[in-house]
Formats: structure tokens, sequence, C-alpha cells
């Protein structure tokens, strides 16, 4: 018999309201008309909900210090350098899904023969994605895609810039597109028990470690030579989406998530 | 037809074919020089980051002096203040340069001496936009895997020069430029204020090298 598939929601669907609560209770004052250089800069800001976001990223900032960088930091010191680009490389492999269904969505039927070609070659040869050979022996490089930039693609503006803890700077695009990644996602249509959820938070989890891991010398430097680093990386964060999104210049790698921090996952290691 | 016309006609089509052979020839060598330019000035950063004669301050020094030569600091640091530029003193513009070149020139070098056994070459993507020229380079590091990064070369006064730096897509000029006026509007528009934090950060800088 069939179990009866249940309704996974993603957890973003339901932090929504209470979001959407904390952005109500706090939005940037409108510079006056009679100031059309500070109204043409917080129209490039683009960020109506700056002191929400402040406040969140201030959340973010304890989070990070007492628990995620100290786990990254870890977690690099503990697993060495070739186990942990296998842990990437198995992460890249299994967001094909995302990926190929967004190339198609574009309409980049070569990206998307790169991106099968790949999912073949490493989920075999590869040995279940731990190594790229489609890159080392193939040369075919890895890419990144996702929802948020086929809407964009589409037309869709990405809406006001929003700051989520943990998961970092994003956009309501964005956001969408990251819900439709895990609800598209086949690993989570595989019905339900403790292996399958294992399986799912498991793989949420090393995400977020292997991308903080990455990350570790840019935030740092961040942290660090800024005078703002809330501006800065609502900047960094909106000019790499655009660059992304345009598929100009040198490419993520296909182990980059869809918003906020994973955008940037492996921009120091895995770039040639 | 008249004549004359024609000889117009003719006159015309040839100025048209010729303008547009002539403005990609243009172009083209306005890549090249910038492209030229960014190759010398690397191997002199590389050179200088990577001199084993020499202790790390000293290291430091010669990368600020290469950096100081091929970026254009004035019309940078004006770029980065943006409209706040004409808010500000002229004892203000004065102070805010000398600060935005140290800052500046110390972050790089800081940043740069680091990068132990560096190597550099340029990449394939040099394009010509509506002002600058944008040249693409590789950065290796042993044990990193490489790099690009794009410098933006303004022709200053018939020099080519670096205005700008970007790395994976995201512009060092545009991020501090929305840095720099975020402090100043939290300040209440306060270009002084932004002035404090700068000397500041400068003094951490230094206490950081000192501390190397």
């Amino acid at each position: 018999m069939r179990q009866p598939t249940r309704l996974r929601l993603p957890r973003a669907a339901l932090a929504a309201p209470l979001l959407a609560a904390v952005l109500l209770a706090g939005c940037a004052t409108r510079p006056p008309a009679s100031d059309p250089d500070a109204v043409a800069e917080y129209r490039q800001n683009n960020d109506p909900a700056e002191p929400a976001n402040r406040r969140l990223f201030a959340v973010h900032q304890a989070i990070d210090q007492y628990a995620l960088r100290p786990v990254a930091v870890g977690y690099r010191a503990v697993v060495p350098q070739p186990v942990r680009t296998g842990v990437r490389n198995v992460l890249g492999n299994l967001r094909t899904p995302v990926i190929l269904a967004n190339d198609m969505l574009q309409g980049e039927s070569r990206r998307a023969g790169d991106t099968l070609g790949r999912f073949v070659i490493n989920s075999t040869l590869g040995v279940a994605g731990i190594f790229d050979v489609a890159e080392s022996w193939f040369g075919v490089r890895g890419h990144a895609e996702d929802y948020g930039q086929t809407l964009a693609r589409w037309g869709v503006g990405e809406g006001p810039f929003l700051f989520i803890p943990v998961i970092g700077p994003s956009n309501p695009r964005d956001l969408l597109g990251f819900g439709l990644g895990i609800v598209s996602d086949p690993l989570s249509w595989f019905g339900q028990g403790a292996v399958v959820d294992a399986l799912v938070y498991g793989r949420a989890g090393v995400t977020v470690v292997d991308t903080r891991e990455s990350l570790i010398n840019t935030i740092d430097d961040v942290n660090r030579t800024s005078l703002d680093p809330y501006t800065t990386l609502r900047s960094a964060y909106r000019q790499r989406r655009a660059a992304e999104i345009s598929n100009a210049g040198e490419i993520a790698p296909a182990a980059a998530t869809s918003t906020g921090f994973g955008v940037g996952t492996g921009m120091d290691q895995q770039r040639r | 037809m008249h004549d004359l016309d024609r000889r117009a006609l003719l006159g015309t089509a040839l100025f048209l074919t010729t303008a547009g052979f002539i403005r990609p020839a243009l172009a083209q060598a306005d890549i090249g020089r910038a492209a030229n330019f960014i190759q010398t000035t690397g191997q002199e950063l590389v050179a200088a980051i990577n001199d084993q004669t020499r202790d790390l301050p000293a290291r430091r020094q010669r990368v600020a002096a290469v950096l100081r030569r091929a970026v254009e600091v004035e019309r940078v640091g004006r770029f980065i203040l943006g409209r706040w530029w004409n808010q500000a003193s002229p004892q203000e513009q004065q102070e805010y340069l000398k600060l935005f070149e140290e800052t500046l020139i110390r972050n790089l070098s800081a940043r740069f001496g680091e990068y132990q056994g560096v190597r550099f070459s340029l990449g394939r993507t040099q394009q010509r936009t509506e002002d600058d020229v944008l040249v693409n380079t590789v950065i290796e590091r042993p044990n990193t895997a490489p790099f690009s990064l794009d410098w933006r070369v303004a022709d200053v006064g018939g020099q080519p020069k670096v205005v700008d730096v970007i790395a994976e897509g995201t512009s060092l000029r545009l991020t501090q430029r929305s840095e720099y006026s975020s402090v100043i509007q939290r300040n209440n528009g306060s270009v002084a204020a932004l002035l404090t934090a700068m000397r500041g950060q400068i003094q951490q800088l230094a206490q950081r090298e000192q501390a190397r």
C-alpha cells in the first residue's frame, strides 16, 4: 500500500507571518522629496525595512559568533581538505534536479546538457558524487542555477531587501525561489519516515556548515574592515546576484545555493 | 542626380564606413594598452609580494608604493564619497582624501602582502565599457584554487589608471560607497563622523600590522 504523502511545508513558509510582523514594526523613513540625492540613494539601496533588517542582522551576528562560526572553524580544523571537497561535491551533485530544471526553464540547453552529463558521470564514475570527475577528467565545470534566477530572467523584480538570520541576505523573489527549490526537490517527495527526515535535515545541516566554512575568511574580512558590515553584505549580495543572473564571467560552483550566504559557497576555493 | 549630391552621398558613405572601422580599432588599442598596464602593474606587485630578501613590513611598503602609482586614488575617493562630497567642507574633503588613501592602501597591501607565492595572469575576457576598460586577471596561490579579479582601468590625463577592482562580480568602489554613505546617514548626515570612524579603523589596522 502506498504511504499517504505528507505535505512538507518549507520552514520559510511558517516563518513568513512572523517575519511580516517584524518588518511592519520597523520601516525606514523615506527621505523628503526636497532632497533628490537622498531619495535616489534610498531607491538604490532598495531597503525600506532597514531598521527591522538591522535588528535581524544583529540576531544573526550573535548566532554566528556563538554557533555558526565556531562550528565552521571546528569543521575546517578536524576534517581534512580532500574530505571537505568531497562533501561539497556531493552537495553540488544533489542539487542537480534544481539546477537542471532551471537551466531548462531559462532555455539554456547547453548548460542543461552540461548539468545532466555531469550528474550521470559524477554519480557513477565519481562514486555517488564524491569526486568531480566531470571537471577533472572531462573539463566540464559545474555551475549553480536556481528558481530565483529563473524568476529574474522572466522579469520578476527582486522586491525589497531582507535579512534573515542564519540564511543571510535575501529578498522576496529569492526566498520564493528558495521555497520552490525545496518543494521541487525529489528528496522531499519520498513519503515520510525517520530515515527520510534524517536525510533531509542532515543535508540541510551539512549545507549550512559547508557554506559557512567556505566563507570564514571572507566574512572575517568584512567584519574586520567594514565600518558597517550590514551595508557591505547588502551591497555585495545584490551585486553578486546580478552577476549570477546574467551568467556573466566566472561561475559559481554547483554547490552554491539559491539565496543568503549560500550564493557565496566555494567562492574562495572552487574557482578556476 | 546632381554630381554634387552624388559626391556628398559617396563622401558620407565613405565617412560612415571608415568611422565604423576606426572606432572598434581604437577600442582595441585602448584594451591592449589597459591590459599591458595591468600586466606590468601585476608583475610589479607579484615581485614585491614574493621578494624573499625583505621582511613583511618592507614588502608591504613596496606593495603600497606600486598601488599608489597605479590607482587613481583621488578619483576613486570622490566617487565613493558620492553625494556627500559637496556637503563636506573643503577641510573635510582634504582630510577625507588623506584618510581614504591610507585606508585603501593599508587594506589592499595588508591583503596582498599575505599572498605569498602568488602568481597572476591575464584572463580571457577583456572588454570596453562606455568610459573604461575591464581587464580580467586570474590570481593563483599555493593550496588555493585560482580566482578571477577584474580591474577597471580609466584614462586619466593620457595615463591608464586603476579606478575599481571587481572580485566575483562585486565592485569594491560600489560596495564601499554604500558603506560610507550608510555611516554618514546613521550619524545624521555628518561627514565628520565618517572621518572619525576612518581614523579609528586606520589605528586598528596599524595595531594589527604591529602585532604581526
